[in-house]
């Protein structure tokens, strides 16, 4: 039982870290309709700047705010060169552009920074917590408490944001029709920067845990591909939906892993999120929080 | 004034419904597949088969199967690689396991196989569109080859998960060298690119592409969304698997899982992108580009700074190209290479008019 | 008005009632359709009217009533049997495949004439080729109907709008329907291009002996082309007679100019 409960508590844990990666997604698609599939790549360039910083002495804090800084032109560049060219082309186009993207942003980020796996010091032991270990004897980790404090703190903030003020939505508006939102006076091109900022913002934090947890380097870009099957159970638009997928995808995960992985050999990790999110879509196509798409005709 | 139409009017529906109705198109294509079947064995190097021709057939024709499940018929699919996979090791498994078995026959079987999981894979796309169903195609990415490395029966029990492809032998006659490996891949390309132009100028054809297009409105003439889906599945499995077992056999001599992974599944996309969505020709054109985008690189390399280069350098450098091409063609010309060789066409038809 | 004498009924809406979570689209409407005649559905916007066209081929199903075609009475219409039966319609907003030539959208209506085989497809062999040389000549018949010769290659994507709804025409002839239902197949277009249209819809009725069901707004042609109108208003028929019994219908007139009711 408490070995279950370890690998279930982890398992939340890790699935909240998803959700700090999903939540950039959700950022950008209920902001302006586009599925940002770079957001891994954001990721990696996030985290390769502050350590590449660090490397040549820059002390930490300077590092992320050098790194932000980063995020901040390349939002501003992708919406000069990339976003504000493809204003109201089909979904499925503006998608396959961050695929382009996607690769342009992993090119530059070894380019510059190099591609050998760095370490990223947070200060925070990845040790079990005292406390818990003593009194319910479970070990939880002390990072993945820090990590799921954080992710769910940047969570709420972003909710109350879309739900609440009135630039939340007018950023509803533009991810509902980019035309009909500039015509009534949305500056597009300024949201769009600012969005994709703010999304910068998110995958630099999400940069820093993952890359604490597991050394910055290029997998780091696969770990936005596990926040898909997260996106997939949320639904694409939904913030409380995207901290329901990561639980259960991370839960599930772990659990799946340890307890069904022995019987076929291990490895199962790879591919369960996405056949769970498979299962959901069956049922519901439109992802477990996701809005109804009505068609007219 | 070489290309003119005046004087070929078509007098029957069968004249107009040529895949070439323009005399000249014609002679074009035929000189092409004379140069393809006679002249290149002849004149081409080791290095021109090994490293761009047979790779640009085996591509085109992956990306021949990608474009009619995207292109035509709009099904988004991350996951073409997987099905190369099922084509290679199912052609492996016929080869070693079933006596006698001619090497065509076990391709053939092993684009069946493909297409059979093509159909399994492709039963989500009743329920679920665009990008949600890229991202179940990535399930069947995954699991897929999770489950060829896994399990050791696919791989003939082997302990490095790398099986060396067997000799190629039809009739009686074998296939070794690059030339023959080229000659062979060519007739099977020619012939399955000529079927797959046939398909999507036929009732099937309108069918996917009323999918693609509409399918509400589709459903209500009368097209049954789900057999045009999952045939459309079937089919480019199928053109995928063939491919995968071609890529096996006649390009890396090896038939191991990793060689399909997402990467490929995503040069695969890149190529119908570029090339042109929703064309035959864009295949072919897309293939083209993205096998010969990363020589062009190397002796752009060479050229402006031959020493000082790295090789991961390089290869980051072509990622951003790549990346940045995309880009550039999502906005500039949407409908790839094959538009601007059909702009280009056009004007050629009014040469040396401006208009 | 039809030339043809006017048939026994062929289509039977009885007591249709649909809702969309609480909102209330179609209520306990019921009317019948003769065979060869031309049916107008009129009223107000947000009537109901497309709605009805829609539960009649199956896009909607409806939670009370039936609707029956031919004597096949069905409660959920499978979108499928009712283009299979012989219903054929076109949309509101053009619903073509833009990325389609006007040939091959056409074609498309000829869908349920023709046998899929994709083997014989991929190599194009005899009886692929025959069928689809068949199919073509039936298909030039609507094009040459229609006048659409000078754009049949063209993309329809490409096309200005009037000629858009008449490729969509043409599209529901091309599977020889037995009714056409069609919505506001003159929306948007000037007095021209609706003269041209009504002489269609008339040539169809008489040629092909093709029962009509339209909706419009424009009230000139409503009275000039149907035999009968039924009105709708709010989701509830209000009128159902000759144009002439509708023009004074006290209840139509009242709901058109916004009496309070």
């Amino acid at each position: 039982m408490q070995f279950f409960l370890e690998v279930l508590i982890g398992g939340l844990l890790s699935g909240v870290m998803y959700s700090l990666v999903a939540l950039g997604y959700v950022m950008i698609y209920k902001s302006s309709g586009v599925f940002n599939f770079a957001q891994g790549a954001m990721v990696f360039l996030a985290a390769a700047t502050v350590v590449g910083f660090q490397a040549y002495g820059v002390p930490f804090v300077v590092a992320v705010l050098l790194a932000m800084a980063v995020m901040v032109v390349f939002a501003f560049a992708t919406e000069r060169f990339m976003l504000r060219k493809l204003v109201n082309q089909h979904e499925i186009t503006l998608f396959m552009a961050t695929i382009g993207l996607t690769f342009f942003v992993e090119g530059l980020t070894q380019l510059v920074w190099g591609t050998e796996v760095r370490k990223l010091e947070l200060g925070i032991a990845d040790e079990p917590v005292p406390w818990i270990m003593d009194n319910l004897g479970l070990l939880v980790s002390s990072f993945d408490i820090v990590a799921a404090v954080v992710a769910a703190g940047l969570i709420a903030l972003l909710a109350l944001f879309f739900a609440v003020t009135k630039v939340g939505r007018a950023l509803r508006a533009v991810a509902d029709d980019h035309e009909a939102a500039q015509s009534i006076g949305i500056p597009l091109n300024y949201v769009w920067g600012v969005v994709w900022s703010v999304s910068g913002f998110i995958a630099l934090v999400a940069g820093l845990m993952w890359g604490a947890r597991n050394g910055v380097q290029f997998s780091l870009v696969f770990v936005a591909l596990k926040a898909l099957p997260v996106l997939i159970l949320g639904g694409f638009t939904s913030v409380p939906g995207v901290i329901v997928g990561g639980l259960v995808i991370g839960a599930s995960e772990k659990l799946a892993e340890v307890y069904l992985g022995p019987l076929v050999g291990g490895g199962i990790e790879g591919w369960f999120p996405y056949v769970l999110a498979l299962t959901i879509l069956l049922v519901r196509p439109e992802g477990l929080f996701g809005e109804k798409i009505i068609r007219r005709i | 004034m070489f290309y003119r139409e005046a004087g070929q009017f078509k007098t029957s529906y069968v004249a107009d419904g040529q895949i070439f109705p323009i005399r000249q198109d014609r002679y074009a294509v035929a000189l092409l597949l004379a140069v393809a079947f006679v002249v290149v064995p002849f004149t081409a190097t080791q290095y021109m088969f090994s490293a761009i021709l047979i790779p640009f057939l085996i591509f085109s024709l992956a990306a021949l199967g990608l474009n009619i499940l995207t292109g035509y018929a709009g099904q988004v699919s991350l996951g073409s690689a997987a099905f190369m996979a099922v084509g290679a090791f199912a052609t492996y498994n016929f080869v070693l396991r079933v006596p006698g078995m001619p090497f065509l026959g076990a391709v053939a079987l092993g684009g069946l196989c493909a297409a059979a999981v093509g159909v399994f894979f492709g039963l989500p796309s009743l329920r679920i569109r665009g990008f949600y169903l890229a991202v179940a195609t990535l399930a069947a990415q995954f699991f897929v080859l999770w489950l060829l490395t896994k399990v050791p029966w696919f791989t003939n029990n082997s302990s490095s998960g790398v099986i060396t492809a067997q000799q190629i032998s039809i009739l009686g006659m074998t296939f070794d060298s690059p030339v023959e490996k080229y000659l062979l891949t060519l007739a099977i390309v020619a012939v399955m690119a000529l079927a797959a132009k046939n398909m999507v100028r036929s009732n099937t054809g309108r069918c996917w592409m009323a999918i693609r297009d509409m399918d509400v409105a589709a459903e209500v003439i009368g097209i049954r969304p789900m057999h045009t889906k999952l045939m459309a599945f079937a089919v480019s499995s199928f053109y995928c698997g063939v491919a995968g077992a071609l890529y096996a056999y006649c390009y890396l001599g090896t038939v191991e899982p990793e060689a399909y992974n997402l990467d490929l599944s995503f040069r695969i996309l890149f190529m119908i992108i570029i090339g042109g969505v929703g064309s035959i020709l864009g295949s072919f054109l897309g293939a083209g580009f993205i096998i010969l985008l990363p020589i062009a690189l190397s002796l752009l390399f060479h050229a402006l700074a031959p020493e000082s280069v790295p090789a991961s350098a390089k290869s980051n450098l072509e990622l951003m190209i790549f990346g940045g091409l995309i880009i550039f063609f999502l906005i500039v010309e949407p409908h790839g290479l094959a538009r601007l060789w059909q702009i280009g066409k056009e004007k050629l038809r009014l040469w040396p008019f401006p208009h | 008005m039809s030339k043809r004498a006017i048939g026994e009924v062929v289509l039977k809406v009885e007591k249709v009632s649909l809702s969309f979570g609480g909102v209330k689209a179609l209520r306990d409407v019921s009317f019948d359709v003769r065979q060869h005649e031309i049916r107008a559905i009129i009223g107000p916007n947000g009537a109901g009217k497309s709605s009805m066209l829609n539960v009649i081929n199956g896009v909607y199903h409806p939670q009370e009533g039936t609707v029956a075609f031919r004597g096949k009475v069905r409660r959920e219409v499978d979108t499928h049997d009712a283009a299979a039966s012989g219903i054929a319609r076109t949309f509101q907003n053009i619903a073509l495949f833009k990325g389609m030539s006007v040939l091959d959208n056409i074609m498309t209506g000829r869908n349920l004439k023709m046998r899929s085989n994709i083997f014989l497809e991929a190599l194009w062999l005899g009886p692929a080729r025959r069928q689809e040389i068949e199919n073509r000549r039936k298909v030039e018949e609507v094009i040459d109907f229609l006048g659409l010769q000078a754009v049949r290659k063209t993309p329809v994507g490409r096309l200005p709008y009037g000629l858009q709804k008449r490729v969509e025409l043409g599209r529901a002839l091309a599977a020889e329907p037995l009714m056409l239902l069609l919505d506001e197949p003159m929306a948007g277009m000037n007095l021209e291009e609706k003269e041209d249209m009504s002489r269609f819809i008339l040539d169809v009725n008489d040629q092909y002996g093709t029962t009509i069901v339209l909706i419009e707004h424009d009230m000139g042609v409503v009275m000039d082309l149907s035999d009968r109108v039924v009105v709708l208003d709010y989701g509830q028929k209000i009128g159902d007679g000759t144009p002439d019994e509708i023009r004074s219908n006290q209840a139509v007139i009242d709901a058109y100019l916004g009496v309070a009711h």
